[in-house]
């Protein structure tokens, strides 16, 4: 999408007075700005998607206070400078469409957090009306304004308003009606980030649609657009503003943004000194304190642990795959169903190789089915329940505040909890979800850890409900698993060039979970990956099946056995292993089956337990990963994977033969 | 509306990033990615939606 494109719609191209007076509604989303464009506009509402993007626009005619006007509602946006496409739309209409009259709605209750933008809006010189939104619910909660000293503070007129409840609507309109842009607070920053604004902003010299400081802020930011419209402006002069920008950035690269936030969070701190009064006693929420809890590393670490044994040990390991694996997979699937369909299959179907295609070893029906059905379903689906409670409750964000600092000993920064978070669901897209890291060296890193350390849901499931029959072979398991994906992280951060960014993100409320949220998540993810993974069980145990009757899955165990015996484990284990190659969850269900049968004591299960876990990634994974990354650095991880997960059994099995821990 | 599971932030479905089916698995896994953060959400359930188009939506 081209920025600040000549529009014949710009007050620039037409003749003031013959065109309506332009309104532009801007500020974060769910602040009430449709409310408040509801109540200004009635029923002379057009919606349009903005020309060349996905996003909609509501434009509206009003008459205010007599003056015919045009109200444009623009997507939610958090900050001049864009990330999303909406924004980049919003901020395209600030800019191109040069409203008359830009009222910036806010949220009362998050005044703090909203201000910024303001400064933003103020500091690029255009014509801001502050609409501080949901007043009834701010008064609620005991907080008390000084409005009149607040819009003395920021040069422009601020309105208290509840539009909801159609609360100050009429002000509003007055304000509108009365604008005039006349001068407005300059805010100051630190002296170096002045000098750094000062020399860029004054090597402008074109005719720019906001302020050449804004301007000048926007570059640092690395502001793409900003960069294109100031290189068609200034022509051959360019250049030399390019390498100044360039020198700045590099000069504060490691800091720069956060520096930039702390500055105006301090300016809008001071802003607020006498403006905004807190109750004396103000409620602290049960979502306030469980947040607090879970940020500090102190407190953090112990509520981590208790949900990862209440939710992952109890809940999904001894529940889910245990109580509901041993009725549906053992009572349904081996008791009853199983024995009836074979008999059935070998009443009416002669042939040996179509019977062992169906109900044999390896059977779609059999094995197949009864992998989907019996073990792997209800696994996931006490794993997505749990899931969707955490994300639905606001966990997630916290969680990567929390491992912040250890992150970045491994080359990574909290962010990289998203990944590494949805790796613990499906490994597939979390490896996709590595874009979202700001560095190569941080998706490099990221994907070798997805790749050899974080199991996904079913087979975490799967191998949750094996180990926790033995609570030693789980510690060992966890505990050999954390260590690996530390050491392996620091010492790729240690031979990967680059540097750690910096991490700071806003953190989202704290909520108790819907029950609807919870229940609706959870079923179209299991949906999803239900009809994702029956399929494929089903081809791979076809592929099985032309295996054995081929007698190359019978040569391929054989291969196997010399790497089985090496790690302690019987050759049948190899079967597990090749059926991890189809799926991880495939893998760890045929390590389920050769548990069932007794054939491995708590030493061999842990070590194929750990070595699957390892082990390369699924078909799918690998896919990613190729895509991701390309051919060279995927065999890479490939390789080093495959060889580390055996390197790591053969020495747990040694280390265990020798302790006998379990 | 969605509301990012991850970070928060609210966004019409239509606006948020579709499974792209190019990770290798057949057929398409109807996720949708939050355009701010990329964090993998879920869509709204049909019967929500037919839901609020008897009610008349809100933007």
């Amino acid at each position: 999408m081209s920025l600040f494109k000549r529009k014949p719609s710009s007050h620039a191209a037409a003749d003031a007075s013959l065109r309506k007076k332009k309104v532009a509604l801007v500020g974060n989303p769910n602040v009430g700005k449709s409310a408040l464009f509801n109540a200004l506009t009635g029923a002379y509402v057009t919606v349009s998607n903005y020309p060349g993007t996905s996003v909609e626009v509501s434009r509206g005619s009003a008459l205010i206070e007599g003056e015919p006007c045009e109200v444009i509602d623009t997507p939610g946006m958090y900050a001049l400078l864009p990330i999303t496409e909406e924004e980049r739309v919003a901020r395209e209409i600030l800019l191109t469409e040069r409203p008359d009259v830009v009222l910036h709605v806010v949220d009362g209750r998050n005044l703090e957090r909203m201000l910024p933008m303001t400064l933003q809006l103020i500091d690029a010189a255009l014509p801001v009306i502050l609409v501080v939104n949901i007043m009834d619910e701010a008064e609620r909660l005991g907080l008390t304004f000084d409005f009149p000293l607040l819009s003395e503070k920021l040069g422009v007129p601020v309105i208290a308003a509840a539009t909801a409840k159609k609360r100050g609507v009429d002000d509003i309109r007055r304000a509108i009606r009365g604008y005039r842009l006349g001068s407005h607070a300059v805010f100051g920053y630190s002296r170096r980030l002045e000098g750094d604004i000062e020399q860029i902003a004054r090597m402008l010299q074109g005719e720019y649609p906001l302020s050449n400081r804004s301007l000048a802020l926007l570059l640092l930011q690395r502001d793409e657009e900003v960069a294109a419209l100031v290189r068609r402006t200034e022509g051959d002069t360019y250049p030399a503003i390019e390498e100044l920008v360039r020198e700045v950035t590099f000069s504060r690269r490691e800091t720069f943004h956060l520096d930039l936030s702390m500055e105006r969070k301090a300016i809008v701190t001071a802003l607020l000194q006498g403006v905004l009064q807190l109750p004396d006693k103000r409620r602290v929420t049960m979502g306030e304190r469980i947040s607090n809890l879970a940020v500090r590393p102190l407190t953090g670490v112990p509520l981590l642990l208790i949900v990862l044994y209440f939710g992952l040990y109890r809940f999904v390991g001894d529940f889910g795959a245990g109580t509901l694996v041993d009725f549906l997979e053992g009572t349904l699937f081996e008791g009853i169903f199983n024995p009836w369909i074979s008999g059935l299959v070998k009443d009416f179907i002669p042939w040996w190789a179509i019977q062992e295609l169906l109900v044999g070893e390896y059977g779609v029906i059999t094995l197949g089915l009864r992998y989907a059905v019996g073990i792997i379903l209800p696994i996931v689906a006490t794993f997505f329940l749990f899931f969707s409670l955490l994300e639905d409750s606001g966990y997630f964000p916290r969680l990567a505040l929390l491992v912040d600092r250890v992150f970045k000993k491994i080359g990574l920064t909290g962010r990289a909890v998203i990944p590494m978070v949805l790796g613990f669901g499906c490994d597939t897209m979390a490896t996709m979800v590595t874009r979202t890291l700001e560095t190569v060296r941080e998706r490099i890193i990221a994907t070798l850890l997805l790749a050899l350390a974080i199991p996904c849901s079913a087979q975490l499931g799967v191998i949750l409900a094996l180990l926790s029959k033995t609570p030693g072979t789980l510690l060992v398991w966890g505990a050999c698993l954390l260590l690996i994906f530390l050491v392996i992280g620091f010492l790729a951060a240690r031979l990967m060039p680059g540097e750690t960014p910096m991490f700071y993100m806003e953190l989202p409320p704290m909520r108790m979970p819907q029950l609807s949220n919870i229940l609706t998540k959870t079923y179209t993810r299991m949906q999803w990956y239900f009809l994702e993974i029956l399929p494929l069980f089903i081809l791979a145990s076809f592929l099985l099946w032309l295996g054995k009757i081929t007698d190359f899955f019978a040569k391929l165990v054989d291969w196997s056995t010399p790497a089985m015996h090496l790690l302690g484990l019987p050759k049948e284990v190899a079967v597990a292993f090749i059926f991890g190659f189809f799926r991880r969850d495939y893998g760890a269900a045929g390590l389920y089956d050769l548990q069932t049968k007794g054939i491995l004591d708590p030493r061999q299960l842990t070590v194929a337990a750990v070595t699957l876990t390892l082990f390369i990634p699924c078909v799918a994974q690998f896919l990613v990963m190729k895509r991701e990354r390309g051919w060279k650095v995927s065999l890479g991880i490939g390789f080093f994977v495959s060889g580390l997960a055996f390197g790591s059994g053969y020495l747990l099995n040694q280390f265990l033969l020798v302790t006998r821990l379990v | 509306m969605i509301r990012c599971g991850y970070c928060g932030h609210e966004f019409p479905e239509e606006e948020g990033i579709r499974s792209c089916g190019r990770c290798g698995k057949p057929g398409s896994c109807r996720m949708v990615r939050c355009p701010r953060c990329l964090y993998e959400n879920l869509p709204e359930p049909q019967v929500i939606k037919k839901i609020k188009k008897v009610f008349g939506s809100q933007k």
